[in-house]
């Protein structure tokens, strides 16, 4: 009896060992090939990002910007392309004249656009995104070369010290340095995310805007020359108990505005707007930030028992009334203000 | 002839053979050399004895080796005086705000001071119409003093005010 009892102590011993050898086994071949995908990814995107110089009224700034066609345009960061002029792109040491075509405060994004024949990067979708999906950024920080980033999706936020934004935002844990706004945040596949905007606290983190915002801005720029955010003029507040799973409330219809024209009304609960469903105020956001001026969207309203879904043309939201920004054939490095009198006929 | 020169010269061997120097020659040899030579120098003047060995001394040195780096070195730095002196001359004072005339009414220098006020503790400046400077003429003078400023915003510039779409 106690020899077999030995004997079983022996085995589970060496079973235990042996598997104790195979965990850590395992282990060093999971970090061999995250290294190797991060240096893939590094390998085939980096030609893609490149850094920007410009000008404006405080003096020569640097950033980063990545290719999205093989036509030269490039997206950046607001605070890099936003509000300077004499844009430099920066390119295995060589450098090239760019100009801006396109700033968009809202979403904090850019566009630049160079005349050459350019690498470009796939782009990915955001939604895909899971907290904890490793992302990697390439980046000019500091006057240092591209430089890979990896880290993780920490979280999809709406607020940031007490500030809603325009759309949801990714933070990144992935330290983000001075020089690095614009770059691109990459999934595994080396496919666009998102767009590095701004530093978290002690840089040890990052908030990226979604790549589908900065396809949004591009979209409206194809279609119409310009940026067009749409507005349907309601004010969404915490409904006291949920409607078919949403607490989002209408309880204001300004007028004159094509929710007034609609025929939505005060008290009823929005459950979705186009593709967007809502359940909750804050989803309000996203559905807003992706609406553009002049489309028909399908609104979808509870009021009472009854389910109604209103077809409403977006107008042109309030933010965007000041004359947007196009780009200046005379003056090719900067952008000149749109007359709205002279564009043509918009189209719904 | 010849063999009257062979036997004079076996003749004088013959005498010489037992020749001997006097006691103590060996000895003194070293020293009465010194001393010829020494009358020897003597009979040239003191300007070319001195002459001489200032010239052995010299040629003992490698003078010139041993000069060429220091002076190469003074050379080097005498010349980056010069530049230097020639770059960072004191400049004249900027004469773009005073020189500027008044502009409707109001003086663009009076006005720079006046622009900054005490209402918050972050300065707030009202910039005036006219700018003190053009961008360009202000980005060169940061790009030979100051480094390229690095971006990177720490808030996100996307802001909504409220739920209203």
């Amino acid at each position: 009896m106690r020899a077999k009892l030995a004997g079983v102590f022996w085995v589970a011993v060496t079973l235990s060992f042996f598997a104790g050898a195979g965990l850590l086994r395992a282990q060093e071949q999971s970090a061999t090939t995250i290294s190797r995908e991060v240096k893939d990814v590094f390998e085939r995107a980096a030609k893609a990002v490149v850094k920007i110089h410009a000008i404006d009224p405080h003096g020569e700034l640097c950033g980063t910007g990545f290719f999205v066609d093989p036509t030269g345009t490039l997206y950046t960061a607001y605070s890099v392309g936003g509000e300077a002029e004499n844009f430099t792109i920066e390119v295995k040491g060589r450098k090239y004249a760019a100009r801006q075509v396109l700033t968009d405060i809202r979403s904090g994004l850019a566009m630049l656009k160079v005349d050459l024949a350019t690498p470009a990067l796939p782009i990915g979708k955001s939604e895909e995104l899971e907290v904890a999906t490793p992302v990697v950024t390439i980046g000019y920080p500091l006057d240092l070369p591209e430089t890979p980033n990896f880290g993780m999706i920490a979280g999809f936020d709406r607020k940031y010290l007490g500030r809603y934004f325009s759309t949801t935002h990714l933070r990144v844990n992935l330290p983000a340095q001075r020089g690095e706004a614009g770059a691109p945040l990459l999934n595994l596949k080396g496919e666009v995310v998102g767009i590095v905007v701004s530093s978290l606290e002690n840089s040890s983190s990052c908030y990226a805007v979604p790549i589908e915002a900065a396809e949004k801005i591009r979209s409206d720029f194809v279609r119409f020359g310009e940026v067009r955010h749409g507005w349907i003029g309601a004010n969404v507040s915490e409904a006291a108990a949920p409607v078919e799973g949403s607490r989002a409330e209408i309880t204001e219809i300004l007028d004159p505005t094509p929710a007034a024209d609609s025929g939505i009304k005060p008290g009823d609960i929005l459950l979705q707007v186009g593709k967007v469903k809502v359940h909750e105020p804050e989803d309000v956001l996203d559905a807003s930030f992706f609406l553009t001026a002049g489309d028909v969207v399908p609104i979808t309203v509870m009021r009472g028992n009854e389910k109604l879904t209103l077809n409403v043309q977006a107008d042109f939201h309030p933010a965007s009334k000041q004359p947007p920004l196009i780009a200046s054939p005379l003056s090719p490095n900067r952008a000149i203000p749109l007359n709205l009198q002279s564009a043509p006929e918009r189209t719904p | 002839m010849d063999e009257f020169e062979d036997q004079e010269i076996a003749k004088l061997l013959r005498l010489k053979r037992y020749e001997q120097p006097p006691p103590g020659y060996f000895e003194n040899f070293l020293h009465e050399f010194h001393r010829r030579q020494r009358d020897e120098l003597l009979r040239q003047p003191v300007w070319r004895i001195c002459l001489d060995r200032a010239h052995d001394f010299i040629f003992r040195l490698n003078l010139p080796t041993l000069t060429s780096y220091p002076v190469a070195a003074a050379a080097v730095l005498i010349c980056a005086a010069v530049i230097s002196l020639q770059i960072y001359q004191t400049p004249e004072p900027a004469r773009f705000t005073r020189d500027r005339p008044a502009l409707g009414g109001f003086s663009a220098a009076g006005s720079a001071d006046a622009e900054w006020t005490l209402a918050s503790p972050v300065a707030t400046r009202v910039f005036g119409t006219q700018p003190l400077r053009k961008s360009n003429e202000s980005a060169y003078t940061h790009r030979a003093a100051t480094p390229p400023r690095y971006v990177l915003d720490s808030v996100p510039v996307s802001y909504e005010t409220t739920f209203k779409f």
